[in-house]
Parts: C-alpha cells; structure tokens; sequence
C-alpha cells in the first residue's frame, strides 16, 4: 500500500471539515491543466574548448621566495607557501598610481564588527594608494545571502561587489550572472600581462570565475590545492594516552581508539560531528559536489552510492556506542570548536582555513596544553584520496553598466590589490599606514589600537594574491605543522567529477535536497534505521532525482566532466 | 416604512427606522466631536497596521505565481492555483501541518491553564515582598532569547547537562531528554512553560485585581471556605479573560515556535520538529521557492482566520464577550 493514500485521504477529509471541500474539488479540475513549473536558464557551465579560448596567460610572480615553498602534487595541484616572517624589504610591483580618480560604490561581506567608514584613515590610505575612491560598505557575511536577492531584484547593484558561492544558490546564478561584466575581453589569453599581478592568478582560480562561456568574476582567497576540510586530533590528548596518529589509517582504526578516549564521567567524548568532513575518506562527493561519474560512466548522485550508506552506518554505529558528544547529537555545531579546545572532543573535523595561530590562541585560552593536529589521508580502503573543491570560492564581479574606460581603470586598481605577500602594496592594502595603523614588530606588522579598530577586510575581497599560510607570530610551528600536513595530502589530490564548473541546477529542483539532508542526519545520529533513508531516496529518485540526473547527464555530453 | 406609522402608540416610544438613521448619524458625530482627540491619536496606530500588515499582504499574490526575484511581482507569470497543488501534494507538508497541530492542542491543555493557576496562587499570597519577588523571578525567562533558553535547558538536561553528569557519577544511567523525538512535544511545552507562563500571567493578575473585595468577605461571613469562594468567585471574575484570551490562543494555533523548532531540529529530526512555519522557512525561503512558502503562510493565515472567528462566535453563544462586545 502507497503510505501517501493515508495522507490524502486525511487531508481530504479536512478540507471538507472545514468548509474547504468544494475549494478541493473545484480546484483539482483547474489545476489538472497546469504544468509544472519551470524556469529559464541554461546550466550555466562552459566546455574544455571554450574554456581555453577564454582562460587568461599565468605568470608567476617571481619576484619573493618564501621560506617553505609549495609542494606540486599530483595532477597540478600545489600546497600553499609559507612566510614564516614578512620580507625585510618589501618589494614594490606597481609604479604609479593605478587609478584615474574615479568613484565606486562597492559591496563585501564582513565576518565580524563593521568599522566605522567616517574618518577612517585606513580607508583613506588605501584609496589615496589607488588613486581612486572606492566607497566600502562592507556587509553583514551572516546574512548575506538574505540582501542579495533583494539587490538583484531592485536592480540596485553597486559597481563592484563580492559573492561567495555558498550564497549562489538562490539566486539563480547563470542568471544573476548577466548583470555583470564580461572580464573576457580585458583578461583573456595575453590580454592580461597588462596587469602582472592578475596575471600571477593560477588558471584554476580563474577557472572558477568563469560562467555561460565568458569570464566573470576576479577571484579572492584562493590556493593552489583546496581541501574540503580535514580530521583534526588533540595531539596533548594523543600523547598522553599513549596513541601514534600515524597509526590511524582507516575509519576501522578510528573506532578502535573510540572507546579509549571516551569518558563520560569526565566529560570527554572522543568525537565531534565531523561526518560531512569524511566524504574523502569513503569516497563519495562531499560539498560543493553532489553528482559524480562512476567507473561505467553513468551519473550517480552521492546518496546512491554505497559508499555513502557505509559512512552513514558507520558515524550512526559510533553514535550509538556513545562515542559522540552528546551536545553534537543535540545539533549544537556552533559550539563544536569550543568543545574541542576545551578538550571535550578529542577528534573533530574542520575546514582547513581553521589550523591558524589564533585557533592556538583560543585553545590555550580553554586549556593550556592544547595542541592540534590533523590526520594524514584517512581511507576505508587503503586507497587515501582528498577530491580538490575549486580553487576560488568567493568572487567579486564588476556592474554591467560599467564602461569600458571605468573597467579598465577598476582592472589596475585590481592589479595593485593582487600585489602579493611580501610586497609594498599588499602592507598598504592589508594595514593601511605605517606608523597610524600598524607598526612592525619582530619583523611582523602588527595594527595599532587605531588601526584594529579601523582595518577589516574589505579590499581583499575584491581580489587578493594568492594566499600564503598565515603566520600569527609566536605559533610559527601551526604554520609549519599546516604546510607538512598539506605538502603530503596533494600527493593525493583528485579531480572530482564536474570539478570547477560552475553548474547552476534549475530551480525547480531546488527542494529535493532537503529532506535527504534531513533524513540522513536522522540516521547517523542514530535515530532512524538505514531503512528510512532507503525509502526517502526512492521518494527522490521518483519526486525529481531521475530527471536531475538527466540534466547531469546532459551537461557532462555538452560540457565534458571538468577533468 | 407606512407600517411603522400606524403602528400602536406603545411602540411610538421607539424611533422609526429612518429616524434611528438620523439619530445614530447625529450621535455618530457628536461622539466623533468629542472623542476628537482620542481619534487623532490612533491615526498613527492605524498607519503602522496599514504599512506594516496591511501593504505586505499584495505579498501573497506570489502564491499564485511563479515568482522569480529577477522579474518580480509585476512582471512573474501567474501559475494559477498550481503552487497550491504543488503544497497539498506533498506529504511533507502534511506532515508539518499534522505536527502543528498536535502541538498546538498539547500546549493549550498543558500551557494555558498554567498562568491562571500561578495568578490565582500569587494573588492568594498576602506578603507583598513574596509575590514581588516570585513575580520577577518568573516574568525574568520572557526576556531571553529563545537560543539562550534551549542552551539554559541543553546545558541542564542535556546529555553532557549537569543532570546527567549528576547521574553518570553515580552510575545511575542517563535519561535522555533533549534529543528524544517521542517526547519532543513536551520538552517544546515544558520549555514555553518555563519562559512565558510568567508573562502571561500579569493580565490575569489584572483581572483578579479587578474583582470586588467585598464578595469575598460577604461570603467568608457566610461561612464559605477557600473552596467555594474559589469556585464561586473568583473563577466567574475572571472567566470573561480567560475566554478572551483563549479565543486569541486559538487564533495562533498554527504558529507554534518557528525559533524554539529552527534550533532543535538537528537535535531531534525533521519528522518531530516540522511545523508550518519551519516548512515554509525551507522549503520558501532558505532554497528561494518564495511562491512555495507564500502559499503555506496563505494557507496558514486563511486556517487561523476561520479558527479565530469560529472561536469568538462561540464565547459570543456563551454570552462571553469574546474578541469584540456585540
């Protein structure tokens, strides 16, 4: 028996209970006519051909060698660079002043309190700098994505604004897209040996800027290997209970020190809620994939695939032995890192934008001895692999109304915001003066009361340099413990299926997804049998899952598959 | 109209129907003179309802369509009542609706009555300084967040709260309370019971307050005990609020927590935690379907009207004065 006949029939009933009954009859006959509805708009993504007719030149800037190079992995991929000090004597890369004294209004996120843009000389610095006035509203990153809508809807979009693709979703983005100016003529091929500092951009950081076939976005924050995230340990735990972490290999080796570093009574659980950072381990797509090519070429989605059933049985077997903190079973992700620093989570997960000296400085805050470490590749199968997540994922795009003079002129401002670590102009762009908002101290900047007040990233979310690991001084080690970690993971590193494409779904499948997230946390924490997750895929194969892999299926024999 | 004038001379008392017109008129604009002032005063009142409850309402117009954000109201495609037949084909939304009632009928039987007895227990005490004090004590919760609240209440009874630390040192096993979909609804009562029934007792304190004196001691004289001027007075003074405030309760049935269920919902699961309005959240909002989630709240809003209204004609059968005095 259909378990939906019960639904229908209550509802039914219902609606004739409360006078709704010729409302539910009337209304079937009408809307038995309607289709359902579909929006326009192609997938959004951009074949291997075109792609290299409009990729821009890579010259890599040679100018600053730093003091762990990057490690080339495999297939192109490069760990980060580490400056374990700022160079003595800054180089200087741009001569003159990029801008014409121009005015743009701009619109960044910002993670954190919003400076005051009334007098601030850090502001003033940096424009006086690029010799054009760049008026700063850095936004709420929190709520960014709720005042984007409303922006593209009211046509009100400032000439040079930051979208990161977490907030892509609802907006329809090969659509939204549009609005914005086409770079491709500017930047592409030799075009931008113009501006030697974009042009020091990785081709895969520009990759990720591209959509509909033509370059759109100035990429910012982004790294030669991008990992999804990482397994992090305690490492004072580790050594006081005697466990070699290289020893961990596998989720198996996992559970076998589980029950050791479990302790209730003390308050210590040894694992967070770190399943959405053990997709590399099982190999399923994790985020931002979801679709993936198996070995016979056919178009899987991650729920489909055993492996993923695997992870889910596994992390739900944990849970249910109590080896998860019971706060991450309540949900309480927010609170994740600080029970990991006060050590009430041995092993977590975590992006690895998190291994920095001021996640040190916290962790000794909550406990002196707290040191952190990551896992090397963990693997169910012996075979450890990390799948590269596109090396750009925030972007910002130039207004459409934009003239050509007025781009060219935002192009040298961009020019001198890539100036990169090491440099003059990145001092300028990062710390405003010297003197007013930052000092240097042991060979580091370091931001006076004035300057932390004033400073916030706001330009380096138009365009950054490549990004080196960051030093905070007095933790250089987590810098070098972060390089080795990353120096062995891109021997691993993969190219996942329709990496770095920039698929844009139809919108009318948008509401698919959720009830598998839902369903899936319902089973790994170990709430529902593995059976209900079952019967929610059936329910999304039948409710749209089959024609979205259609459209998979679709961009892979137009587009190729990203490798 | 010519019956009425050959009508008995006993009846001549009363005014004819065109002279009531008159007369109501006349007295209509005499009250409007004098209370003058009075009306001035709500004219602000009234354009914030306009601008603020009223305008948005053309907001449900993207219920019927296929609302895209790029085109806007003006220029989305109308689909007709297809959104609707999307919403009442999907049994997730049933499923949502199905939770908001059942909560909502535990909240009324287990949440409604408790301010009134808190009221009537804090009237019957005689210290000033007592109740003062149990009354800022129990109003304190309101303030708070509901995010606060659910950490208060995860940092006690949670599985690593100070309960259940309290019980593991004494090996007593755990209970657990936070993350058990079965009892979910109660935990969610328990938790309004905690933060509001401090709240809500203050109009029925007003109420009590209102109650003439003299009743009491006219019936302690004649010898009723605690009980009976219970039974016989006080509950009759207040029952006109209690009916008042149960019809407005009826009126909010649907909307029960949006906050309290968007922060439990990992704790406990979709399937216990989806109300109405968590579904119009996910399902409208967070993945843009705005005429998905237009339609839920329309569907919502109509429910809530009918139950409101059927609820006052009710008090009003029950000669209560309900919503509005007849």
């Amino acid at each position: 028996m259909n378990p939906l006949d019960g639904v229908r029939a209550d509802r039914r009933r219902f609606l004739e209970l409360t006078g709704l009954g010729a409302l539910a009859i009337a209304g079937s006959g009408v809307l038995a006519g309607c289709g359902d509805a579909k929006t326009g708009g192609g997938p959004g993504t951009t074949d291997k051909g075109q792609l290299g007719k409009i990729l821009p030149a890579y010259v890599p800037a040679t100018a600053l060698t730093p003091d762990i190079p990057g490690v080339v992995g495999a297939n192109g991929f490069t760990s980060t660079p580490v400056f374990l000090k700022y160079p003595a004597s800054p180089v200087t890369t741009v001569t003159g002043v990029p801008g014409k004294g121009g005015s743009y209004t701009t619109m960044t996120p910002l993670w954190g309190s919003i400076p005051s843009s009334k007098g601030n000389s850090y502001y003033e610095t940096v424009n006086a700098a690029l010799g054009a006035d760049l008026k700063m509203q850095p936004a709420d990153g929190v709520n960014y994505e709720k005042i984007l809508p409303p922006l593209f809807a009211g046509n009100k979009l400032p000439d040079w604004m930051m979208i990161p693709s977490w907030n892509m979703g609802n907006l329809g983005f090969a659509d939204a897209v549009n609005k914005f100016a086409d770079l491709g003529p500017y930047l592409s091929g030799d075009a931008i040996k113009a501006y030697p500092n974009l042009a020091a951009i990785p081709t895969a950081a520009w990759q990720s800027c591209i959509w509909n076939g033509k370059l759109f976005g100035l990429p910012t924050f982004y790294s030669g290997a991008t990992a999804g995230g990482a397994l992090f340990f305690r490492k004072d735990i580790f050594e006081k209970e005697g466990i070699n972490p290289d020893s961990i290999k596998s989720p198996a080796d996992l559970e076998g020190i589980a029950k050791q570093l479990t302790d209730p009574k003390a308050g210590q659980w040894a694992f967070g809620d770190f399943f959405d950072y053990m997709a590399h381990v099982f190999h399923y797509p994790g985020d931002p994939y979801r679709w993936s090519v198996d070995s016979s070429g056919k178009v899987v989605n991650r729920y489909e695939m055993p492996e993923y059933l695997e992870a889910l049985n596994w992390f739900a077997k944990q849970a249910k032995a109590g080896y998860v903190h019971p706060d991450a079973l309540a949900g309480k992700k927010e609170e994740g890192k600080q029970r990991f620093w006060s050590g009430k989570e041995v092993i977590t997960g975590d992006g690895t934008g998190s291994w920095t000296g001021a996640d040190e400085e916290s962790g000794r805050a909550a406990n002196p001895a707290y040191v952190k470490a990551a896992f090397k590749l963990l693997a169910n199968d012996g075979k450890p692999a990390m799948p590269m997540n596109p090396a750009a994922s925030m972007y910002s795009f130039l207004n459409g109304k934009l003239s050509a003079d007025q781009i060219k002129e935002c192009l040298s401002i961009a020019n001198y915001l890539a100036a990169p670590y090491g440099s003059t102009e990145w001092l300028t762009v990062n710390f405003g003066k010297q003197g007013l908002d930052y000092t240097i101290k042991d060979g580091n900047p370091q931001l006076t009361e004035k300057g932390s007040k004033e400073v916030a990233q706001t330009y380096q979310f138009l365009v950054t340099p490549i990004t080196p690991v960051p030093v905070n001084p007095g933790h250089e080690q987590v810098a070098k413990d972060y390089a080795a970690w990353e120096a062995d993971m891109v021997k691993y590193a993969t190219k996942p299926s329709f990496y770095g494409m920039n698929i844009t779904e139809p919108a009318q499948y948008a509401n698919l997804n959720q009830p598998m997230v839902d369903v899936s946390q319902d089973v790994r924490y170990g709430r529902k049998p593995i059976s209900a997750f079952q019967d929610a895929l059936a329910t999304w194969r039948s409710s749209g899952g089959n024609e979205l892999r259609k459209f998979y299926e679709d961009v892979k024999n137009k587009y190729g598959t990203g490798q | 109209m010519t019956a009425l004038h050959e009508a008995p001379p006993t009846a001549s008392a009363r005014p004819s129907r065109a002279e009531a017109r008159t007369l109501k008129k006349a007295d209509r604009r005499r009250r409007f003179l004098r209370d003058r002032a009075l009306v001035v005063m709500t004219l602000p009142a009234i354009a914030l309802v306009l601008v603020f409850n009223y305008a948005p309402m053309f907001g449900t117009a993207t219920a019927f369509q296929t609302y895209s954000i790029y085109a806007g109201f003006w220029h989305s495609p109308w689909s007709g009542l297809d959104t609707f037949r999307r919403l009442f084909g999907d049994p997730l939304f049933w499923s949502a609706f199905e939770n908001t009632l059942t909560l909502s009928l535990v909240q009324l039987v287990l949440f409604f009555p408790v301010p009134i007895l808190l009221a009537i227990l804090l009237n019957s005490v005689l210290s000033t300084k007592v109740r003062t004090f149990v009354q800022s004590v129990v109003y304190l919760p309101h303030f708070f967040s509901w995010v606060l609240a659910i950490t208060i209440f995860q940092q006690m009874l949670g599985g690593a709260g100070a309960l259940n630390q309290f019980l593991r040192s004494h090996d007593l096993g755990t209970w657990d309370i936070m993350t058990n979909p079965d009892t979910f609804k109660l935990l969610v009562t328990a938790q309004v019971v905690w933060k509001e029934a401090g709240w809500g007792i203050i109009v029925f304190l007003a109420a009590l307050a209102a109650i003439d004196q003299q009743l009491f001691e006219a019936a302690a004289v004649d010898g009723a005990g605690r009980w009976r001027r219970l039974w016989h007075i006080t509950l009759p003074g207040i029952r006109g609020i209690v009916v008042l405030m149960l019809v407005l309760q009826l009126g909010n049935v649907l909307t029960v927590g949006f906050e309290q269920m968007l922060i439990q919902r990992l704790a406990v699961g979709r399937d216990a935690s989806e109300v109405l309005d968590t579904y119009a959240y996910y399902y409208g909002v967070v993945n843009a379907n705005f005429s998905i989630g237009a339609a839920a709240s329309l569907f919502k809003g109509l429910l809530s009207l009918i139950l409101i209204l059927t609820a006052n004609k009710v008090a009003h059968l029950f000669g209560e004065d309900g919503l509005y005095r007849r």
